[in-house]
């Protein structure tokens, strides 16, 4: 999964960037927001974690992401935050900034039993290091469950096949019965 | 067991089943339709496929009309400096790369007022922000300020979902010149001036002058990676 995001990011970051398609005039490329910083999320346990992952020559600032709750009964505390790199701009000071890669940590409770996907609105804010920042960001996100999707996938595909086949025979057997009963009923 | 109660009881459970059955489906469709989009956001379906459908941006051939307040908070329409060359440079307090581009600014804005050139920074930020960064960077190019209105202008300029910084050249006839997505360095600065330079004494047309800009533009790139 990760290689795999790795590799989008990789071949995207040849592509012409968006907004520098029919501009002439400017010779440096640089990515969409949302190729530059990756936003993955999933469902560990009692946790949500939230990933970026960052294409090179960009980065996200720590201090400038928010996890909240988005769909209803949800319960999010705060993002447990690793920590970054420092980055000491002379016009900005000292900031604490994530490269490649970041996984965020945010235990949650939920109080809808389960009635509701888990829904989540991820803020964060980055720069490219060649000079351009992204106003803050923000995505809804549902994070899927703890297990790959393709594990989930498979048993569950299969307990479908599994409960129409044996719906399928349980009819069938049913008719069975129940003409062999109507026989039964009739006097010959 | 009777043949009456034996039929109720398969029948039952053929409901049953049937019931158990449905419900597995309908479960496991909308727990899928939970993960079909592990992660991935909800509001842009794109980010798989980033290379399609991105707008494209349309830069103007002119210079857009419109008006922003100043400084002091007095409506200030950017034709107050027609017959000048601009350079407008949007940026935010919040941006290191626009903050780092600020001393480049106002040495340009001094270096060429003498040769109608105007330097305009449109600040995409809260008005006090603004105030206290021009205060203590003493910037004395006129600023502009602005929030969903100064977002509005930079989508005159084909900038819909802007990043920072960003700057727009125009010549003295008020045709967009160059836009320049990032932090502008002073090689770069250099070159699109003297080209605009060059466009507003008649000694180029706009579409030669645009070339040799993204020409001189490259070349500064590839000297700086070689």
């Amino acid at each position: 999964m990760s290689s795999l995001l790795l590799l989008g990011a990789t071949t995207t970051a040849s592509a012409k960037p968006w907004w520098m398609r029919g501009i002439d005039s400017n010779a440096t490329d640089f990515l969409p927001p949302d190729v530059a910083f990756r936003l993955g999320a999933r469902v560990d346990g009692d946790l949500l974690m939230v990933r970026w992952v960052i294409a090179d020559g960009y980065y996200l600032y720590r201090q400038k992401i928010e996890v909240k709750a988005e769909s209803p009964d949800l319960l999010v505390l705060a993002p447990q935050l690793p920590k970054g790199l420092i980055k000491t701009d002379p016009y900005l000071g000292t900031q604490e900034i994530y490269t490649q890669q970041v996984e965020v940590a945010v235990p949650f409770k939920r109080f809808d039993a389960g009635a509701h996907p888990i829904q989540i609105k991820v803020t964060y804010q980055g720069c490219a290091e060649a000079g351009l920042c992204y106003p803050p960001i923000t995505r809804v996100v549902f994070p899927g469950a703890a297990i790959k999707p393709a594990a989930v996938a498979t048993p569950s595909h299969s307990w479908e096949g599994m409960a129409i086949i044996g719906g399928v025979l349980a009819f069938l057997l049913a008719g069975l019965v129940l003409r062999k009963g109507r026989k039964l009923d009739i006097p010959v | 067991m009777n043949d009456r109660g034996l039929r109720v009881a398969v029948a039952a459970s053929v409901v049953l089943v049937s019931i158990w059955a449905g419900a597995r489906l309908y479960v496991t469709r909308t727990s899928e339709h939970g993960q079909a989009v592990p992660g991935v956001e909800a509001s842009a379906p794109n980010a798989q496929t980033p290379d399609e459908g991105w707008p494209h941006p349309i830069i103007p051939a002119r210079l857009p009309v419109f008006s922003l307040s100043d400084l002091q908070g007095l409506p200030t329409p950017i034709m107050r400096w027609s017959g000048k060359s601009l350079v407008i440079n949007f940026w935010a307090t919040w941006c290191a790369p626009c903050r780092r581009e600020i001393p480049l600014l106002q040495t340009l804005a001094s270096e060429w007022a003498g040769r109608d050139v105007t330097v305009v920074g449109i600040a995409v930020d809260y008005r006090d922000k603004v105030q206290d960064f021009a205060r203590e960077f003493k910037i004395d190019y006129p600023l502009l300020i602005g929030e969903q209105d100064a977002l509005d202008v930079a989508a005159k300029f084909g900038m819909d979902s802007p990043a920072f910084p960003f700057t727009v050249f125009t010549d003295r006839r008020g045709e967009v010149v160059a836009l320049f997505v990032g932090e502008l360095h002073r090689p770069q600065a250099d070159l699109i001036l003297s080209v605009v330079q060059t466009l507003n004494q008649d000694l180029v047309q706009l579409p030669e002058a645009k070339r040799s800009i993204a020409d001189g533009l490259a070349a500064i790139l590839n000297n700086r990676a070689g």
